[in-house]
């Protein structure tokens, strides 16, 4: 069960100096051809590329001012909305990115090796439950959660292992829990529902996936490859240059996904009429798969979707806000462009069964039971 | 990764996050916002052959097939990159207060409930927003309550579906995280042919009182009769928090 190259990646203390590019992408060849003495510090590549970054943003502040003088943007409505929208969810998003990435340095270059896993039961089941409670101490919300989840599992954690604190974490997390809180009171059991729940729905991930023969098979390739990347004990890195290494790596395998994510979670937001899910709120079984629909469109972050659907519990049943509060935080389009990056679409198609089947489960549960 | 930070910055330099995020979230924005432009430096002068941006995607592997579909992806990705740098920050706009069925949420949004609006005096009703005074119309459509309430709402003009010729809404947006949440929340208003001198999305100051609403079509039990409508500035803050 547990992977195969858990500490490989691992570099040894590192000397400080050459800030050797580890193979980001076995495709590109050519930056490996190049002996490593030999390339200077600042190559002509480099200052062009950068150049370019630093021309084509002020290329386009230039354009801004020009489109703020002449009044405005005559987009149609609708698809300026849809900018807005997106815009709005990257914005919001992005900061929790930033923490995700830096806490997954954290814990890959700054945690001594084995931290993490000396104090973990050796069990899978005690060990998975232990790492379903770690939101508690990593307060990062769902798409800060990938760049962590892919650390850990750098790091040695087995990929269901990850599965189980992916899903745990928006839930598990002192933020969560108090908006929750400030949200609902105990009205309804739903704290109460949506904090067990989502332990119970975490270790069950974790447990369906542990069986699968090839934890490997779950990761996409290109992310399975970085895993394997054996370490360069010839050239260590200094523990800056890997951080930065890190922070450039993760961010441009998160950021499009975010970007994409973003942009659909827009766009159907525009054009998929709110009323058609509003409408279905009084049926104990409609409700909830409507509120799951609803969670899985809109995108909103785990640590403020309680302030979100506490307008609609009027005329929700409880059983639908706490599917909602289950599936929302783990599945939605924006998580499934970003965890696209490091799980196959199997994966996640089956993610997304069991995750769907599960909180559906209890959400009806609270409906005939509440 | 830089054109988004570089975004965020420029539209906290102009104070126009708020069109996207609630307060509550900026300082923790821009502290990562700094955060990351160290990272985009030291990796420009840290590592040699640091790729300079991260937005284009060059990294994503191309299979077969998917290759169109992955250059697709990036092109939007990155259009969406350039469109938030190079079009001026706006708010949503009455396309999507229609789409999200104006105060179909409004019940627990208000902090007014009727018995605190009953001991209140006269003067107080003149700083009710559209939010208290929606959640007020939630709450009960007997006229004799609303005797002697003068209402000055400001908020933009959306059309009532049902009667768009004579009743609007001054409606305005109620964000509870980010731009992703806004719930559209008004007060209905009574103004024949309100389309000849003013605009859907137009931002207005309405004064008036609410009365028995004449529209035959609308399902609005009241409404305000305006004794003036005034175009304003749309306010640096367009969304209710």
């Amino acid at each position: 069960m547990v992977m195969q190259t858990p500490e490989v990646t691992t570099t040894p203390e590192g000397t400080p100096g050459s800030g050797r590019r580890r193979g980001r992408e076995p495709s590109h060849t050519h930056d490996h051809d190049e002996p490593e003495s030999n390339r200077p510090r600042f190559s002509r590549r480099r200052i062009v590329w950068l150049a370019i970054g630093v021309l084509g943003i002020a290329g386009l502040l230039l354009a801004r001012t020009i489109v703020d003088g002449t009044g405005g943007s005559n987009l149609p409505l609708e698809v300026q909305d849809t900018l807005t929208l997106s815009i709005s969810i990257i914005i919001q998003s992005l900061p929790f990115v930033v923490l995700g990435i830096v806490l997954s340095i954290v814990v890959q270059v700054w945690l001594p090796d084995g931290f993490l896993m000396r104090y973990l039961p050796t069990t899978p089941v005690l060990r998975r439950f232990c790492i379903s409670l770690f939101g508690i101490a990593l307060p990062v919300c769902e798409c800060g959660n990938v760049p962590l989840a892919r650390g850990l599992i750098v790091k040695g954690f087995t990929v269901p292992e990850s599965m189980t604190f992916l899903v745990a974490a928006p839930i598990i997390n002192p933020i969560t829990i108090i908006t929750t809180h400030l949200a609902f009171g105990f009205d309804d059991g739903i704290l109460v529902a949506r904090i067990l729940g989502g332990l119970a729905i975490a270790n069950i991930v974790g447990w369906l996936f542990s069986l699968s023969a090839k934890p490997e098979a779950l990761l996409t390739d290109r992310f399975a490859a970085e895993c394997k990347r054996p370490v360069d004990h010839e050239h260590p890195q200094s523990k800056q240059s890997k951080s930065v290494d890190i922070f450039v790596r993760e961010t441009s395998v998160i950021m499009p996904a975010l970007f994409i994510g973003a942009l659909v979670a827009g766009l159907i937001q525009v054009a998929v009429p709110r009323e058609v899910l509003v409408s279905l709120g009084s049926n104990p079984l409609w409700s909830v798969l409507a509120m799951m629909v609803l969670a899985f469109v809109i995108a909103v972050c785990a640590s403020v979707d309680a302030f979100f659907i506490l307008p609609f519990a009027s005329t929700f049943l409880p059983g639908s806000i706490v599917a909602f509060l289950l599936f929302g935080p783990i599945i939605d389009i924006k998580m499934l462009a970003i965890m696209r990056t490091t799980f196959t679409t199997r994966t996640l198609v089956q993610l997304t069964v069991i995750v769907g089947l599960l909180s559906a489960f209890i959400g009806l549960v609270v409906n005939y039971v509440a | 990764m830089s054109l988004a930070v570089t975004a965020t910055l420029w539209l906290a330099i102009a104070g126009e996050l708020v069109l996207y995020i609630h307060p509550r979230y900026i300082v923790f924005t821009i502290t990562m916002a700094v955060l990351a432009v160290g990272f985009v430096v030291a990796s420009a002068c840290v590592r040699p052959h640091a790729s300079h941006d991260s937005d284009e995607g060059a990294d994503v592997p191309i299979g077969r097939w998917p290759k169109l579909l992955t250059l697709t992806a990036v092109g939007l990705a990155t259009a969406l990159a350039v469109s938030m740098v190079a079009l001026p920050a706006t708010t949503l706009t009455s396309a999507t207060a229609q789409q999200r069925d104006i105060n179909s949420t409004v019940l627990d949004l208000g902090t007014t409930d009727i018995a605190s609006v009953t001991a209140g005096s006269a003067g107080a009703f003149e700083t009710f927003s559209v939010v208290d005074w929606a959640s007020l119309l939630r709450q009960t459509s007997d006229l004799s309550f609303f005797a002697n309430k003068p209402v000055v709402v400001s908020g933009f003009i959306t059309a009532d579906p049902e009667d768009p010729e004579n009743l609007f809404y001054v409606a305005r947006f109620v964000v509870t995280c980010c731009a992703v949440d806004a719930q559209p929340v008004g007060v209905p208003v009574y103004a024949p042919n309100w389309s000849s001198n003013l605009k859907i999305d137009d931002w207005v100051e309405v004064r008036g009182e609410f009365a028995t609403n004449p529209s035959q079509l609308s399902s609005q039990p009241l409404a305000v009769d305006p004794s003036d409508i005034t175009p304003i500035e749309q306010p640096r803050e367009p969304y209710l928090f």
